[in-house]
């Protein structure tokens, strides 16, 4: 059964994770994606790791179900090719930066085009014109002060979130324009229009919540789900592996059950026990960073396993904290789904994360096709092309 | 100029943050999205009661709120269960955010609205998803990202990974693919007519977000160790330290970025050993030695870095189209030209809370703008929409639901 995008048809010029994770959704759920890419091919081929000289795992994990080919911007009859592939097609989706001008919306006369354009941060201001890049965009929407220590060396967020946050923005505002587009606006005949999305605006409004809370608190220590002035957080230690923890709702008996079952004895002569019975949110709490210890010292005796059941029993919340080990060994991502096998083109199984949306009547189908070879559906789409023309 | 999704309207049966998220987005593009509070709503468990609050109501509520109508009803209740019905029959889309079974027991199970409405787009948002051994497991936000490997990736170079000490990120993230998989169904059922059920977990979405890093690992067997600003995948990524103690972050991600780069620094009058050889240097021929010899490349920029103060840094790399940034904190950001001007940081009026803060929305339409609003209150908007309910009524010479019950 066809996937929910079935029958659109997707042009991407972009490079690297947002660009592509934003067209690679488009393929996964059914539209028909071709992916132009520069000689030197999408830099992303070239990251690391790679354990045989190919394309690198994320390259190949955000490119599936496209159909690939290569153009060069110094040649006319190229950028003629790109042109008569945009004419074709439903969606564009671009990286502004590096685009060639004859390329960009306004060059184009595509009025019935959802033209996608993706950049680092946002269409106006005195940065519009600055190239994209996952540290630059999480430096400067603060996302940065979640991690590390104030004064000391910057931390990014190990993974590409603002690409990404980008890229799920762009499927939606996508996806929304085509909705529109059908809608006949006297003013827009054909329908399409520019949309403009960037990795600083997304990231900033992924943190709405914290800007809500800086606003006008009644009461301020803090933002309960975020904070600058807290140490960072390496979760609670127990003896072998660290896990989340809160008190959530152990109060009274409960609470003095779980002190004796961890044998925490000692904490009830602690100056802060009052506190350590009352601050329920675990990292997040109020005086998480004074009580840690406490709780680190009562659970250094058992094994994560062990905490998180005695603490579940009690009603708290104590959950494992899982490398990307131990969640690819989960029996509970094993059962959603989560971790797909792509049949690659040498007949080897890549395992990569599957698509997050579940559709009852128009289902993603489950057969992934490998990443394309720099250039590898070159004369299959030109072919396609002189057809239709 | 209406947004791209107006005329659709949106059953919102959502709470916490990862529905009203979802919902909230589908406002903003447009949609009319009426979110449902039991009458005997405490407000101080509004958005879970997540401190801080202002006049007495959680921030999480306030936020996660916006671009919606607030409607009371207790689905408890025959007669407000029989309002649910017929509102549903005027809606698209209906969203939720609960365990499996529970929608059942309110007489909102997908069974039980597809035979008021066949055509909605009935969306279910969990947790850990609807099937395997942790379905009936409550979902936050804190838990997908300790499951999903989220926090293990960060951290100060050479320490233990640490913990994003912003809680939340998951919940948006699912938020936004539940208003994609919304956006979607809606697209499908033009081309075939139909509604049908759909559904969205924080597990396999947390983990989408995470699409690159879990790819690395699956195919390497090898964890990521926490190195600072430094990226993982390309090299030189990462912040350095400039004259007077100021950071500065560089991204070199292409061959073609990286003979920009080694230009400007050989033109800048910043002196260090092999600091004009950059782009000649064997050493340093591709992004993959320069990611296995990173320390040793940092270390040499780094000694150029500390000469300069950050603005000529940023002045010569921007010139050069090398991608650089610095940390910004919030006060300057919401006075910062890039971030007001694009309306990515915004103030908005609000009921009852005064002005506050917020992001905007996240993309600009040339046609059909997006717009956004304050939070409602709790069953703000209930008269207007019971109005509603009933022109329409009178309008197609229906009889009142029955009441009483």
């Amino acid at each position: 059964m066809p996937g929910p995008l079935e029958g659109y048809r997707v042009v991407e010029i972009a490079e690297g994770v947002a660009g592509p994770y934003t067209a690679m959704s488009l393929a996964d759920a059914g539209a028909d994606v071709v992916k132009i890419e520069p000689p030197s091919g999408d830099r992303s081929r070239g990251w690391a790791p790679s354990t045989n000289g190919g394309d690198a795992p994320l390259f190949q994990a955000l490119n599936r179900n496209k159909r690939g080919i290569v153009l060069d911007w110094s040649s006319e009859a190229d950028l003629e090719t790109a042109r008569r592939l945009l004419s074709q097609a439903d969606v564009a989706v671009v990286d502004k930066f590096g685009l060639p001008a004859e390329l960009r919306w306004e060059a184009l006369d595509e009025p019935g085009l959802t033209y996608c354009a993706i950049s680092g941060f946002g269409p106006k201001g005195p940065w519009a014109d600055r190239p994209a890049s996952e540290l630059a965009a999480q430096m400067a929407s603060e996302a940065t002060s979640s991690l590390g220590r104030i004064g000391e060396a910057p931390v990014r967020h190990g993974s590409d979130i603002g690409s990404v946050f980008a890229a799920n923005h762009a499927i939606q505002a996508i996806c929304a324009a085509l909705y529109a587009r059908d809608d006949r606006d006297p003013a827009n005949p054909a329908g399409g229009q520019r949309i403009e999305v960037s990795l600083f605006g997304s990231l900033i409004a992924m943190r709405s919540t914290l800007w809500v809370a800086l606003s006008n608190p009644d009461e301020w220590w803090g933002f309960h789900l975020d904070s600058y002035v807290k140490p960072p957080d390496h979760g609670y230690q127990c003896r072998e592996l660290p896990i989340y923890f809160s008190l959530a709702r152990i109060r009274g008996d409960a609470f003095e059950s779980l002190i004796d079952e961890l044998g925490m004895d000692w904490a009830r002569e602690h100056a802060d026990y009052e506190k350590l019975r009352t601050d329920g949110a675990g990292s997040a709490g109020r005086y998480a960073a004074e009580l840690k210890p406490l709780w680190e010292r009562g659970f250094a005796r058992f094994d994560a396993e062990q905490v998180i059941e005695i603490v579940q029993r009690h009603g708290g919340w104590a959950f494992p904290m899982h490398d990307y080990e131990r969640l690819s060994r989960d029996p509970q991502v094993a059962a959603v789904g989560a971790i797909i096998d792509v049949a690659q083109a040498d007949g080897s199984l890549m395992q990569q994360v599957a698509p997050p949306w579940d559709f009852e009547e128009t289902p993603v189908s489950t057969t992934m096709r490998p990443a394309p070879d720099l250039g590898q559906h070159q004369n299959e789409v030109i072919a396609e092309l002189a057809a239709r023309t | 100029m209406p947004g791209p999704l107006d005329g659709v309207r949106v059953f919102d049966l959502t709470l916490w943050m990862v529905g009203p998220w979802a919902s909230t987005q589908l406002g903003a593009l447009g949609a009319d999205v009426i979110h449902i509070e039991q009458p005997s709503v405490d407000p101080r468990t509004l958005g879970a009661g997540v401190p801080p609050t202002i006049n007495g109501t959680s921030i999480g509520y306030m936020t996660w709120n916006q671009n919606k109508r607030g409607l009371f009803l207790d689905l408890k209740s025959p007669a407000d269960r029989q309002t649910a019905y017929e509102l549903l029959q005027t809606c698209d889309v209906f969203l939720i955010n609960m365990r499996p079974g529970a929608a059942d027991r309110m007489g909102v199970g997908y069974e039980q609205v597809k035979a008021v409405n066949p055509d909605i787009i009935y969306t279910a948002i969990t947790g850990w998803g609807e099937i395997g051994p942790m379905r009936d497991k409550p979902g936050a936000d804190v838990q997908a990202q300790y499951f999903t490997g989220f926090w293990s990736v960060s951290g100060a170079e050479g320490g233990r990974p640490e913990v994003y000490r912003h809680l939340s990120q998951i919940d948006a993230t699912t938020g936004n693919v539940a208003a994609q998989a919304v956006l979607m169904g809606l697209l499908a059922r033009k081309r075939t007519g139909n509604g049908q059920r759909i559904h969205v977990g924080m597990l396999r979405a947390g983990m989408a977000l995470q699409s690159g890093r879990i790819a690395e690992y699956l195919h390497t067997g090898q964890l990521h160790q926490p190195q600072g600003s430094a990226a993982f995948a390309t090299a030189p990524d990462q912040a350095f330290q400039c004259q007077w103690g100021d950071w500065i972050g560089v991204a070199v991600t292409s061959d073609d970025e990286w003979q920009r780069f080694a230009e400007a620094m050989r033109a800048s009058e910043a002196k260090a050993d092999g600091i004009d050889e950059l782009a000649t240097d064997r050493r340093w021929n591709s992004n993959r030695e320069r990611v296995a010899r990173r320390s040793e490349l940092a270390a040499l920029l780094q000694t150029a870095f500390i000469q300069r103060p950050r603005q000529y840094w940023m002045l010569r790399l921007s010139e050069a189209g090398v991608p650089c940034g610095y940390p910004i904190s919030f006060e300057t950001l919401q006075h910062h030209a890039q971030a007001i001007e694009n309306q990515y940081l915004r103030e908005v009026e609000t009921s009852d809370w005064g002005p506050v803060w917020t992001g905007g929305a996240p993309w600009e339409f040339s046609h059909t703008p997006a717009r956004w609003f304050g939070a409602c209150l709790p069953g703000e908007h209930t008269g207007e929409i019971l109005d509603e309910l009933s022109t329409r009524r009178a309008a197609a010479d229906m009889p009142s639901p029955v009441t009483g019950d």
